[in-house]
């Protein structure tokens, strides 16, 4: 005998659902679904700086002059009629983790290198995650070493220090505060820190990080990654890239 | 129930509930990565499924606990209750991969363990605006890991309900520590004002539900949200006046407080009986169920007590208390000190003259 009265619906789990009930799920559920599916759909492209240019290319190796600081990088001269450009482009060098070249890689600082390793570029900051490096012979004809860098005057730049490898498109977003771990723990490692400075017409300006003695800066601005940080100091075009050096204690948080 | 614990007891509804979840859930991690990579093609791939299993597992919380206060509102959300554990289960698991792939794409391959990485790379433990937000997201974790873990009904006996249904409370800490961890993390990188205002809506929805739900059954109860509630006039034989006969459906109860306790007054075959309201299976309320079989039916997962002593019937074990009930003219009197539980008590009948 069953007291059930079929217009008193009641849901018992193991029995099934009564049809009233039913007829509301059938139209309750699939809304409740869909919402959910919306977001799937309405997220992605809200999120920052997720499709940036920043991307891998498809170059396996590089030859040219291998220097040591401020940050590692190389210097591979330009073929073809460069005009009023610097004879050398810049490529910044990380190794194949958070971490700086290799010691192998290292130990051949000042000479010339055909050097293997994935680069990635966003507009024109160009690291290679860099395997290895033979050392090879200067080039016969040619400039074998760029200018002394040439000042440019003395500079106060707002901008944000991010790490030279995650920022060119290893990560994206590779800035602010969502990667400011993965940037210190870049930095903490040896990857180049690079200043991205947003001009007034929206373009993007890099500068390499070097103090006083030219020397590389990773461990003193640790704590001012993915922040809005403001740094003084002296601009100088080097190869077709600009450093500015500052003691990194004058660097000012904002 | 009582008899044997089994891994999970399965039948048709938690079937159906569980392919709804699982396909929703599979649905949405992909259609995130395939909309991802709709505006890209070179894009970071395991950041997207950080977003991803981050958002779904957020998502699905927001819905876990909207069914707790829905079906108090309305019994047609029940069907949702049901399952409910599996949702948990399933968004812990979601949360889980999350965090997995957070501590590998951006913690590892760097000089330090992953888990040191995360607690000392950002230090600013005392600054609201540089917070590391990841800290909020493990401490979450590692609530939901313990809800997870204790989730079946073997752990709520032996820890008793009163230990799970705290642990379970944590719930709403790890929804706040989420709600930090969003706001001072992804909300800080992503500023577009949709995903803020998304945020802020699905916390207003969570806070105002509960809220209303709150204040609808402090009304049922006739107690005020704050304060004392009134005393209730108790007679000389110690028994409560919980008012008419004729205020209860046929199979159905209503629900009175007695000393700060809910006691469930059924009307069934022309009698009156009156039990604790508090399933002892997840503390469901048995004044919402219905005699179905001459049974009071629990309305959560439909465990069974029969009304004139608190006793499941056989096979089963579940006791819980009773209350003696006499009947003056329609009015229903219920003693105001519960019995033992399992205590058979005669029914007060109905005169139908
Ligand atoms: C994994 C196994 C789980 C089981 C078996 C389970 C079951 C239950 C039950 C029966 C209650 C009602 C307790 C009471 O009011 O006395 C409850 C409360 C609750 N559980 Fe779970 N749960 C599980 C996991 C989770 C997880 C992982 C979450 C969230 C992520 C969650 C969210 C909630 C919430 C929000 C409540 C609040 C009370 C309410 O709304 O009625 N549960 N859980
Ligand atoms: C140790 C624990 C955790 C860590 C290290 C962590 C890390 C992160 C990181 C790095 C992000 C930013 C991702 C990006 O935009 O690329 C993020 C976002 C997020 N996390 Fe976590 N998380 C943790 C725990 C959790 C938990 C338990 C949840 C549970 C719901 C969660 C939900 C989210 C959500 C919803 C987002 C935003 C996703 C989006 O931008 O669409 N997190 N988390
Ligand atoms: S709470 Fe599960 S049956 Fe009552």
């Amino acid at each position: 005998m069953s007291s059930l009265d079929p217009q008193d619906e009641f849901f018992i789990g193991y029995l099934g659902v009564p049809p009233r009930l039913k007829r509301f799920l059938l139209g309750f559920i699939p809304i409740l679904v869909l919402g959910a599916l919306a977001f799937a759909f309405i997220l992605p492209p809200l999120h920052f700086d997720q499709f940036n240019l920043g991307k891998r290319t498809k170059v396996p190796e590089f030859e040219g002059l291998l220097v040591g600081q401020p940050s590692p990088h190389l210097l591979v001269p330009r073929t073809g009629d460069v005009g009023t450009v610097s004879d050398f482009s810049l490529y910044l060098l990380s190794g194949t983790g958070k971490t700086s070249p290799k010691p192998e890689v290292l130990e051949h600082v000042d000479q010339w290198v055909n050097l293997k390793g994935t680069p990635f570029h966003r507009n024109h900051l160009t690291v290679i995650a860099t395997k290895s490096a033979e050392p090879i012979e200067p080039p016969a004809s040619g400039p074998t070493q760029p200018d002394e860098g040439s000042s440019l005057g003395e500079f106060s730049l707002s901008g944000e220090i991010v790490d030279g490898k995650c920022y060119p498109g290893v990560m994206k977003p590779g800035r602010t505060k969502t990667h400011r771990t993965c940037a210190i723990r870049c930095l903490s490692g040896g990857v180049p820190p690079v200043f991205v400075v947003h001009n007034q017409a929206g373009d993007q300006l890099y500068f390499l990080l070097s103090d006083l003695d030219g020397k590389a800066v990773n461990d003193k601005v640790l704590d001012l990654v993915a922040d809005p940080v403001q740094i003084t100091g002296e601009v100088i075009q080097y190869a077709d890239a600009f450093v500015l050096k500052a003691d990194p204690a004058t660097y000012k948080l904002l | 129930m009582g008899v044997a614990y089994k891994a999970v007891q399965w039948n048709r509804q938690k079937f159906v509930y569980d392919i709804i979840l699982l396909t929703t859930v599979v649905f949405y991690l992909f259609c995130f990565e395939g909309i991802s990579l709709q505006f890209s093609s070179d894009l970071d791939i395991k950041g997207i499924w950080i977003r991803a299993f981050g958002s779904a597992a957020f998502i699905l919380l927001h819905v876990i606990l909207s069914i707790g206060p829905l079906s108090r509102l309305s019994p047609k959300f029940l069907p949702l209750l049901y399952n409910r554990r599996h949702m948990g289960v399933t968004m812990f698991i979601l949360a889980l991969l999350h965090v997995r792939d957070a501590l590998a794409w951006y913690h590892d391959f760097g000089n330090l363990e992953p888990l040191v990485s995360l607690f000392v790379s950002n230090t600013h433990y005392t600054d609201f605006i540089r917070f590391p937000f990841e800290a909020l997201g493990g401490v979450a974790l590692v609530i939901l890991f313990l809800m997870a873990a204790t989730s079946h009904d073997f752990w709520l006996t032996n820890l008793t309900a009163p230990v799970w249904k705290a642990l379970h409370m944590g719930v709403y800490l790890a929804y706040g520590l989420l709600v930090g961890h969003v706001v001072l993390g992804a909300l800080e990188t992503n500023t577009h004002p949709f995903l803020t205002l998304a945020v802020g809506v699905g916390f207003v929805w969570i806070v105002g539900l509960h809220l209303i739900t709150a204040l609808r059954e402090a009304q049922k109860d006739g107690a005020p949200l704050f304060g004392q509630p009134a005393k209730p006039q108790v007679d000389a034989d110690g028994y409560i006046n919980v008012g008419s006969v004729n205020d209860i459906p046929d199979n159905r109860a209503k629900i009175a407080v007695i000393a700060g306790e809910r006691v469930a007054i059924f009307k069934y075959d022309g009698q009156i009986s009156a039990i604790s309201n508090v399933c002892q299976h997840q503390n469901g309320p048995l004044g919402e169920g219905k005699i179905v079989d001459g049974c009071i039916t629990c309305p959560w997962h439909g465990y069974q007590y029969l009304p004139d002593s608190g006793i499941s019937p056989p096979p089963f074990t579940e006791k819980i208390p009773t209350f003696n009930v006499k009947l003056q003219g329609d009015q229903i009197l219920v003693s105001a000190i519960p019995n033992l539980p399992g205590t058979p008590v005669a029914p007060a009948v109905i005169d139908q003259a």
